[in-house]
């Protein structure tokens, strides 16, 4: 005889346990079961029979797997927990009792909860790891751009934990700069997207894409819990270290990058970091520790090496980057102790000191995007963001802080490009170019180069210019389709051959591709909207109705008047009765068409009715999510249709 | 005995905790015990003296006033009761046992007694009581007792002297000497007379005290405790000793005691005793409580509710220090320890030899280490493991500067700030900014990013299957309808009645020339099924048409059309071929021969009321018309099924209780009512095609019938709630069921008995469902107005399941009064349709 079940001692009423169940079972208090829930990635279920999961009862419940609790039973940071909580009665009743040295030696043996295990147990893989990066960067991100007190009299933000987080982006992006991985940018209303290509667990490249919002200072709304966020982060800033570690060590190098002591004295939070050899660190100092003394030892001795392996830039070029470094310069910033207030809120600096001791880069410059080029970096763009791109492709920056002006100072005539965010007007242009031949354009340009992988015509960038839409290149198939987007890039890919072979008529090039293209849609509309090449009206009418005599020599009037010989008037009347007359016939065929697609319609809904009811159900909800996006693309289409119409409508006006 | 006495004693405090501390003993054992207690204090009084530089305690006070009637010079008597009594007990017992032996009788026992009792009384006051405590407080040696021994006399020293060594010294002589004492029960150890040398402890007799049975108070009855009235009818009230009779003292009558009572003048203050048979007078005392025990008082005069409180332990000069210990702190709790001393040392050695180097940071992990190596292997993949989603890229909407098809109208943008949060499908409007320079801050980063992390720990995961198939690849593989052809497409023929009225019946002649049609108007029309044109009429003056059937038999024509409460069988003689209508005169009229217009029942059995069925011939007028017999039946026949050889034909009536099925015969012009009781209300009825088997369809369910073997053969669960109409495949093993709720369900008989197929497709009820004859066809009739054309091809092979294709939709009838076709009829041996509908129309469908 089977086992007599018996109910609610299997299936989902042991699956599952509500949280206070999951409370009682472990003895805590909901804050730190909140804790241990954020920090081991322990989430709620959603029985598929909440009342056979809650036993009956159909309260509204949270539940949990009833497994996840149990292995919380033997979590380390459960035993963590308790033992701060002991600590945190023992300080507190010495600090009552004012035993200081106790109290002194109590702080000293401080129990600190550690979450590396945590990081191991959550992503048991790299690859895993990196593909869960992307909350992680953003948060840390977000982070390193908030005050101490996000919302005053509320949780603070310890500023140690700012600057860790700065710390931690800035050394994701000196690591992104230093292997060229950066993939896509995207500037968006929210921030500006990245997206890197990291090598995973045996090679495989994984995306990670991530969001900085614009350098403004954030709104905070008053009911944002920052102990959660802040536990989130803790986790957070543990997996990126250890990512860090793990991308560093694979590029040969020392983790965490020394900070060079005396930049920081200068007030320099992220450009203090120097990429160290492991080698090289090793050599100084066997403990790991380096000391100020070794850096600068090691990047003279990188730079040397650097200079030696450089074969692409010339003589003058390497002066001038030498130059570069003797006067690097940084954003000013306030002085330190205010910038303990306001580490969130600086800006970032220049990268020139973040690569000034990077060696030979792991992919070779030539094939990178920018590497001929030279940017200047105008005052009012950002350079936390356009630094980054740029030096990310290959291409060197000059950014307002060494050169006030794009004509100042010696490297003016290594500036291939100036990016600029303002309007200005040609003769300035032409002024502050005096002679040298630089192409001005609006930061736009960059991200759509990056996008596209390739270099794009400045035409419509310059500054002042309206700009072509900025699009996201995560847009997927299903997307709006756009003819002109597509003939752009099939005349770019052309181009590109031509391109290849003289390096220095680029901009022209571009530009005459530009105005080629330009005439081409011009062209195709004009295509588009008559449909056949152009009659004179009468004639048309004439090959409208063949067979009427008065149109016929109204059109011959018109072919005279217009001079068009009688043979050749003869030949286009032909072509156009002809055109006219498949014309026709298309249309029939259309109308034949549309009756047969009627026809099968009504076929298809007979054989619908032997489905069986599921996949009916399954069927009517897959053509509502069809009819619903085609609608969408639909509206954006006609909206699109209608813009242009009225644009060329304001043209011609 | 020990655990007795206590007992006694504790039940002694209870009773005086009641009673409070003034007893009322019986007189007379209250001055004995006073005697006995003079006499011991005179032995005290030295004692008592020897111990007076111990201090008055206000045990002694509250004993004063407790023992007030005892005696004045009582005072001392407790001061040491623990040493006197231990010692006069030892010492009397010494004499008593040297001198009278075994005779020491009551006195004795008695004076035990007043010594225990006292011993008891201080002792359970309080157990541990405060002249116990300064007892032990003064207990140094400069106040011990020895130091007094010197004005004790020699006697009393020399009998000391025995007691001690007589008696094993007590360990428990100290402090709690006497609780124990109480405890273990006060005996006297006495010399063994039967061991040399040994002792033997001797308890003293218990007295139980006041109110027991034992108590000393003389009691004259002799007779004993029992109840008297067993004596009540006697002249005697018992026996004595020696077994004579105890006669009843002599009593008056009622009038002597009467007037004894008016004479007495304490009469009142005399009760009867009832064990002593005489009235007794009771005392002034007695009565006093006979009086307070009235005012619900304490019956104890002496007795003082509102005593003052006496302050044991509070006020001036009475606190008591805790513990109450006496030992003296011990040596350890001033001298360091040794043992820690020498493991301090150990450790002091470890540190100066640098075993241990105190405060070394510990060992810590590095922050950050190698986590992950390239042998990592992820988890195996777990139903109940479920990542959280990645966010979603951001797309176009979200450019700082999309095309322009992207911003919202100002419409839109009205919507989305309308809905709610939770409903709107992207979290920001599109906005297109000129220049990168001009874009500000977006404002609810940190909230999207603490929406995001709540998501992460809060929100449920399920997991939920995206198919990812194409919508079409759903709908079933069947061949296309063209391939299936012929079936009828278009309405060829209308065959329209006079004033709209429903045509509620139709039917087509089995040689394919006629359609008849029954309309509400109460005539049966005959058209010509080629060109629509109405060739005869019958009109049977007796409400609407129900029904009109063509018996299937080819050689005959006849017709049977439904009224209320008659069925008519008519032949339309004129149109047909004389050899035809010779044919199905005879077959008619046969019976008229033999049983001259009379009604028969068949040879079913009888049932009750089928006297109301009758075969009546028309009148001559009619005859020639063509109406050959009239049925005469109970209730409205709603539907006519023919037996395929046309000679019995069923007849169904809701409304006419259990003879609503009928079979008739028309060559006997028979009834019979086949079935006794009905299973409910039969909605139609169907012969087998082949076998003597008959349908009956109530409203859920369809049952088969052996007509031949009168037995139910199946059960068909339909799955619908009201069956309108059935038909049976001319294969005879499948069947289709149409149904008010919308559904039509195709019964395969050798499958199962619930539905093969059920189908909904009409959008309102379904009127009719017709098999073809011959053809692969089937069709259904709607109240939506439609009629829908299958194919169907059954199988052979039993493994196959019947192939059904939706072939065509025939649109024509109109509704009226939410009603659209009402009777559907295949013409035999063509891919043809012939439908009525509440429109007044009947049409020809052609393929």
């Amino acid at each position: 005889m089977a086992k007599i079940k018996r109910k609610g001692e299997s299936g989902a009423a042991k699956n599952y346990v509500t949280r206070n169940q999951a409370l009682k079972k472990l003895q805590i208090s909901l804050s730190d079961f909140r804790r241990l829930c954020i920090l081991k990635g322990i989430y709620p279920r959603e029985p598929l029979n909440k009342k056979r999961a809650n036993k009956g009862s159909s309260a509204p419940a949270t539940f949990y797997y009833h497994k996840d609790i149990q292995y919380l039973l033997h979590e380390p940071l459960l035993v963590k927990f308790r033992e701060h909580k002991a600590f945190a009665k023992k300080l507190a009743r010495a600090l009552g009792r004012g035993e200081w040295a106790l109290a002194k030696n109590l702080e000293e043996a401080k129990p600190v909860a550690r979450l590396d295990h945590l990081v191991k147990e959550r992503y048991p893989t790299f690859t895993l790891a990196l593909q869960d990066l992307q909350d992680p960067l953003n948060l840390v991100h977000l982070f390193s751009t908030l005050p101490t007190n996000p919302i005053p009299g509320k949780t603070l933000v310890p500023s140690a934990v700012i600057a860790e987080c700065s710390r931690l982006i800035s050394e994701w992006k000196v690591w992104a700069i230093r292997t060229h991985s950066l993939k896509k940018v995207f500037l968006g209303i929210k921030g500006v997207y990245y997206e890197c290509d990291v090598p995973g667990q045996g090679g495989e490249n994984v995306r990670v894409r991530w969001l900085e919002g614009y350098e403004f200072q954030q709104h905070v709304p008053t009911d944002v819990d920052f102990r959660i966020l802040l536990t989130f982060l803790d986790l957070y800033r543990t997996l990126i270290n250890f990512v860090l570690f793990k991308l560093y060590t694979e590029e040969n190098l020392v983790y965490p990058p020394p900070l060079d002591e005396e930049l920081d004295e200068r007030g320099e939070s992220v450009g203090a970091f120097r990429l160290v050899e492991k080698k090289a660190a090793e050599g100084v100092d066997g403990t790991g520790q380096v000391s100020k003394k070794a850096v600068r030892k090691a990047i003279k001795g990188i730079k040397a090496s650097g200079a030696d392996a450089d074969v692409e830039m010339g003589e003058d070029e390497d002066e001038a980057a030498q130059d570069e470094d003797a006067e690097e310069d940084f954003v000013e910033r306030p002085s330190k102790a205010d910038e303990v207030e306001d580490v969130a809120t600086a800006p970032l600096t220049t990268y020139n000191s973040l690569l000034a001791t990077s060696s030979t880069p792991s992919t070779s410059r030539q094939s990178l995007l920018f590497s001929p080029y030279t940017f200047y970096l105008s005052r009012e763009t950002s350079s936390r963001t356009w630094e980054f791109v740029i030096r990310a492709m290959g291409g060197k920056v000059i950014t307002s802080l060494s050169a006030p002006s794009p004509s100042d100072g010696a490297t003016a005539d290594s500036i291939t490009h100036v990016i600029i965010d303002r309007p200005m007007t040609a003769e300035r242009m032409r002024e502050m170019e005096s002679g040298r031949k630089w192409t001005w354009i609006q930061p736009q340009w960059i991200a759509d180069c990056v996008n596209r992988q390739k270099i794009i015509s400045s035409e419509g960038y310059g500054p002042g210019q309206l700009l072509p839409p900025h699009l996201s290149p995560w847009d997927g198939e299903g997307e709006v389709y756009r003819p002109w987007l597509e003939e752009e890039n099939k005349q770019a890919a052309e181009g590109a051959e031509a391109e290849e072979e003289e390096d220095d008529t680029i901009e022209r090039d571009a530009v005459d591709e530009d105005e080629s293209e330009d005439e081409e849609e011009e062209a195709d509309e004009d295509e588009t909207a008559a449909g056949e090449p152009s009659y004179p009206p009468a004639l048309l009418a004439s090959a409208l109705d063949p067979e009427n005599a008065s149109l016929l020599h109204a059109a011959e009037l018109e072919a005279e008047t217009n001079g068009t010989s009688h043979a050749d008037f003869r030949a286009q009347l032909k072509e156009a009765t002809k055109a006219n007359a498949s014309k026709v016939k298309s249309n029939a065929a259309g109308v034949a068409g549309t009756n047969k697609k009627k026809a099968n319609g009504g076929e298809e809904d007979l054989r619908k009715i032997m489905m069986s009811n599921k996949k009916a159900k399954l069927y009517e909800k897959m053509q509502y999510s069809n009819r619903e996006r085609a609608a969408e693309k639909e509206k954006l289409e006609k909206k699109r249709v209608a813009i242009e119409k009225r644009k060329r409508k304001e043209a011609r006006s | 005995m020990a655990s007795r006495n206590a007992t006694a004693s504790s039940s002694r405090v209870a009773s005086r905790a009641a009673a409070g501390p003034s007893r009322v003993p019986p007189s007379t054992k209250t001055k004995k015990r006073a005697v006995e207690e003079i006499s011991v204090e005179d032995d005290e009084d030295e004692f008592g003296a020897a111990g007076s530089g111990i201090d008055m305690s206000d045990d002694d006070e509250e004993e004063e006033q407790v023992e007030g009637e005892g005696g004045e010079d009582d005072q001392e008597e407790e001061e040491f009761p623990e040493f006197d009594s231990e010692l006069e007990d030892g010492e009397e017992d010494l004499v008593a046992g040297e001198g009278e032996d075994a005779s020491d009788g009551d006195d004795e026992s008695d004076s035990a007694y007043g010594e225990e009792e006292d011993d008891e009384e201080s002792g359970s006051e309080s157990g541990y009581n405060s002249s116990d405590i300064e007892a032990m407080y003064d207990s140094s040696p400069a106040t011990s007792p020895s130091s007094s021994h010197k004005e004790l006399s020699t006697d009393e020293k020399l009998s000391k002297m025995i007691a001690k060594h007589s008696v094993k010294p007590d360990e428990t002589l100290g402090s709690d000497a006497k609780i124990s004492g109480a405890k273990e029960g006060v005996g006297r150890l006495v010399p063994s007379k039967l061991v040399e040398g040994g002792y033997k402890r001797e308890y003293e007799e218990y007295e139980a005290g006041y109110g027991s049975e034992s108590s000393t108070e003389d009691n004259p009855n002799t007779v004993g405790n029992i109840p008297m009235e067993w004596y009540d009818d006697l002249p005697h009230i018992g026996y004595d000793v020696n077994g004579r009779k105890i006669f009843r003292p002599a009593q008056g009558d009622e009038l002597d005691k009467f007037l004894a009572n008016v004479e007495d003048p304490n009469a009142w203050m005399s009760a009867e005793d009832k064990l002593m048979q005489q009235s007794v007078q009771l005392t002034d005392k007695e009565l006093d409580i006979i009086r307070r025990l009235e005012r619900a008082e304490n019956p104890d005069a002496d007795y003082d509710p509102y005593q003052p409180t006496i302050e044991w332990f509070t006020g001036e000069g009475k606190e008591r220090v805790m513990p109450l210990s006496a030992a003296p702190e011990p040596k350890r709790r001033f001298v360091p320890s040794k043992w820690e001393h020498k493991k301090v040392m150990k450790i002091v050695k470890a540190i100066r030899e640098g075993r241990i180097i105190p405060n070394k940071p510990s060992a810590a992990k590095p922050t950050v280490y190698a986590i992950w190596s390239d042998a990592d292997q992820a988890n195996a993949p777990h139903a109940m493991y479920m990542p959280a989603p990645q966010l979603p890229p951001p797309k176009t909407a979200e450019s700082y500067n999309p095309p322009e098809e992207y911003l919202p109208t100002e419409q839109e943008k009205e919507e989305w700030e309308n809905m709610d949060k939770e409903d709107r499908k992207t979290d920001f409007l599109p906005q297109k900014y000129d220049a990168l320079r001009l874009v500000p801050g977006y404002k609810n980063l940190v909230q999207e990013k603490f929406e995001r992390c709540l998501d992460l720990y809060l929100a449920p995961r399920t997991r939920k299957v995206k198919l990812n198939i194409d919508p079409e690849s759903l709908i079933p593989k069947l061949p296309a309808p063209k391939e299936l052809k012929p079936f009828p497409i278009a309405c060829s023929v209308q065959y329209r009645h006079p004033g709209d009225t429903r045509v509620r019946a139709t039917s087509v002649s089995p040689d394919a020339t006629f359609v008849a049609s029954g309309s509400e108007d109460g005539v049966v029309r005959l058209w010509d099924l080629g060109n629509g044109r109405e060739v005869w009429r019958w009109d049977l003056k007796s409400g609407p048409i129900q029904y009109v059937e063509w018996s299937p038999y080819k050689d005959e024509a006849l017709l049977v059309a439904l009224v209320e409460g008659k069925v008519v069988v008519m032949s339309p003689l004129a149109l047909v071929a004389p050899t035809v209508a010779a044919a199905t005169l005879t077959h008619v009229n046969t019976a008229f021969a033999s049983s001259a217009a009379t009604t028969k029942m068949g040879a079913g059995k009888e049932v009750k009321g089928t006297e109301a069925i009758k075969w009546v011939r028309p009148s001559e007028k009619e005859r020639e018309r063509g109406v050959l017999v009239y049925v005469e039946v109970p209730g409205t026949p709603k539907q006519v099924a023919w037996h395929r050889k046309g000679d019995y034909f069923a007849t169904v009536a809701a409304d006419a209780s259990n003879k609503s099925v009928l079979i008739h015969q028309l060559s006997k012009h028979a009834t019979q009512s086949p079935f006794r009781k009905l299973p409910g209300a039969v909605q139609r009825v169907a012969f087998h095609p082949t076998k003597p088997h008959f349908f009956a369809a109530t409203q859920r369910y369809i049952r088969l019938y052996d007509l031949a073997g009168q037995t139910l053969l199946r059960t068909l669960q339909s799955g619908v709630k009201w069956i309108s109409s059935m038909d049976v495949h001319p294969g005879g093993d499948n069947l289709i069921v149409g149904s008010y709720d919308k559904k039509l369900a195709w019964f395969d008989m050798d499958l199962s008995a619930k539905p093969y197929k059920t189908l909904r497709y009409h959008t309102r009820a379904l009127r009719s469902v017709v098999y073809h004859p011959t053809l692969p066809l089937f069709a259904s009739a709607s109240d939506d107005g439609t009629i829908h054309i299958f194919h169907c091809t059954v199988y052979t092979d039993l493994m196959q399941n019947p192939l059904i294709v939706p072939l065509k939709i025939l649109r024509g009838h109109r509704i009226t009064d939410g009603i659209g076709v009402l009777d559907l009829r295949w013409v035999a041996g063509k891919p043809w349709l012939v439908s009525s509908g509440a429109d007044g129309e009947v049409r020809l469908w052609c393929s």
